[in-house]
């Protein structure tokens, strides 16, 4: 009896923490539908008189959005692809190979993954301005504007991040012994063992951290902006483009909220679709050795 | 001989796999690393490079800015991460269940957690606009006066902190759920054999075997919110009156609007100093948990 009565109340809790935790979600909704004379009105209203489509239209040619959809694709896209190929070839390098200097190089890895962002930001904004020979630089990296401004200025901080590395080596480790010798007595090389053996096993671990990889690069900001600070919008991708709405004196709060449904929309169908990789990710990154 | 040769052979392939990610690593991650230590001790502001030696430490901490930036800082983590872990845990102790309606409770949880901050920002600065905002609107229903939120000195860095705790609840409950799932069944069975109730249960056992991930993400959230930086920047952009200026929002200040790259570099390494004893205290500490 006092145990059904406990259950009542943790599904009570339970629905009302839901409704808290999908309401801002559900106003975001609603006001990109309403009008701004509902939206002044003052009235609570959740349910929009005549539904507003033409927000939607009005948000996306509020600058140029098929080209900033485009660009944050491109980026995003291009920095998984890319990025998911070098980590797992580097942690399968760290998992299976004994080298000198392994464990130094590792330890280095992990060091990298522990360093917020935010602290190599401003001097790798310096590197990335002056890089030599880079947009315009000369050999001693002035006169440029080096990658600011460019797709692969945008993507350096996937490329050379080493959380990837880190899971893909936690995965390859767990192979036994005897596939390298498999691979050896066959014939092959490392680096052909690593493409036709180990990279067809890997299809889970990699899911994941593309998943990951892909969240975290389409919503980033804080890099963009920074990368951006000079330029001409050539390279905005839709985090950057998001933030102008404010810019502008008067707030349209309803084209504000359907270019925001616009931009979540596509980590939205990926979560849903690859929610079971997404946690099988986060949780791989937070087991310690 | 040949056994030489072979391990040689190992070795030159392992470099040479190694090349495409350790070159964008060491010339991006490691180097700028260094880089900030060294700028740190200089007045670099992109035309003039100085060493002053430890001046730019000495004004950092008679910084009356930069200290309120900590202090928010401080604030905002401890307010945070103590409702984040209640909160979490309870929901991971009450979707632990198998159903399809618990796995829909469970992703609807975990999407803020997923939502971009620009995005999450965006709506919160709708949820909270003095005039035409959506709360002040529920509190006009009650007849509450209404409220100026983020426009609120006293007010705005507990916005922040609401948001902060909206958007990752799904994310320790994530962590928290896996750890609940992990814990063997058998123990619970025993429990009730003994006669223990639910409370008696999650008191007994399911508290002290998750010990170690309360300790995991205690650390882990303490690190992100010393790295709190996006929705400071979109939202309050550090105000009203430094109110809600977190650490990164200073470091950004400094070298993106000042351009006092070096300064900026001094606050840099002061955040990799707080974050680098976070993570050895979470080593040390994790390490004694696990003997106990």
């Amino acid at each position: 009896m006092r145990q059904k009565l406990w259950k009542y109340v943790g599904n009570i809790v339970l629905a009302l923490g839901v409704i808290v935790t999908a309401f801002p979600f559900i106003v975001m909704l609603s006001v990109s539908l309403q009008s701004m004379n509902e939206i002044y009105s003052g009235e609570l209203i959740l349910i929009p008189r005549t539904w507003q489509f033409k927000n939607y239209h009005d948000a996306m040619t509020n600058g140029n959005w098929a080209r900033y959809i485009l660009n944050s694709i491109y980026v995003t896209g291009t920095a998984t692809v890319v990025s998911l190929f070098v980590n797992a070839m580097t942690g399968y390098v760290f998992a299976r190979i004994r080298f000198p200097f392994r464990k130094a190089l590792f330890i280095l890895v992990l060091v990298g993954m522990m360093v917020p962002p935010q602290v190599t930001l401003v001097p790798l904004f310096v590197l990335v301005k002056n890089f030599p020979l880079a947009g315009g630089n000369n050999i001693l990296g002035s006169g440029g504007t080096g990658f600011v401004d460019t797709y692969f200025g945008l993507m350096l901080p996937f490329l050379a991040g080493s959380f990837g590395v880190f899971m893909c080596r936690q995965f390859y480790v767990m192979f036994p012994k005897e596939l390298d010798e498999a691979a050896k007595i066959d014939g092959c090389s490392r680096f052909r063992a690593f493409i036709s053996i180990f990279l067809p096993l890997s299809k889970a671990v990699l899911a994941s951290l593309a998943v990951l990889k892909f969240i975290g690069a389409w919503n980033e900001y804080t890099w963009p902006l920074v990368m951006t600070n000079t330029g001409s919008g050539r390279v905005t991708t839709v985090q950057l483009a998001l933030t102008s709405f404010r810019n502008e004196g008067e707030i349209f709060w309803n084209q504000l909220m359907a270019a925001t449904i616009v931009t979540t929309s596509v980590v939205f169908v990926v979560f849903l679709t690859m929610q079971k990789y997404f946690v099988a990710g986060i949780l791989a990154g937070s087991i310690k050795e | 001989m040949k056994r030489f040769k072979l391990k040689h052979r190992d070795a030159v392939s392992a470099y040479v796999m190694l090349i495409p990610f350790m070159v964008f690593f060491l010339l991006f991650v490691i180097y700028p690393m260094i880089k900030s230590v060294l700028d740190s001790f200089t007045n670099y502001n992109l035309y003039q490079r100085d060493f002053i030696g430890f001046r730019n430490y000495v004004r950092l901490a008679q910084d009356k800015i930069f200290l309120r930036s900590i202090l928010n800082t401080l604030v905002f983590a401890v307010f945070s991460i103590v409702p984040l872990m209640v909160l979490g845990l309870t929901a991971a102790i009450l979707v632990n269940r198998q159903s399809k309606v618990m796995y829909a409770c469970r992703a609807a949880l975990i999407y803020p957690y997923v939502t971009s901050m620009v995005a999450v920002s965006m709506v919160w600065l709708y949820m909270f606009d003095p005039t035409n905002g959506m709360l002040n609107k529920i509190l006009g229903l009650f007849g509450a006066p209404r409220q100026w939120f983020l426009h609120d000195e006293t007010q705005a860095l507990w916005c922040l902190i609401v948001v902060n705790i909206w958007k990752n609840i799904g994310y320790v409950m994530m962590i928290y759920l896996a750890a609940l799932q992990s814990v063997p069944t058998s123990l619970y069975e025993a429990a009730t054999m003994d006669g223990a109730g639910g409370f008696r249960m999650t008191f007994s056992i399911t508290l002290p075997t998750i010990k170690p991930i309360t300790f995991f993400l205690l650390t882990t959230l303490s690190v992100e919110c010393f790295k709190t930086f996006e929705q400071v920047r979109i939202m309050t952009n550090g105000g009203p009156v430094s109110s809600t200026t977190t650490i990164t929002h200073q470091i950004y200040m400094a070298a993106f609007s000042e351009f006092k790259m070096g300064y900026a570099s001094a606050m840099s390494v002061v955040l990799l100093a707080i974050v680098f004893v976070m993570t050895v205290i979470n080593l040390k500490l994790g390490r004694q948990l696990e003997d106990l």
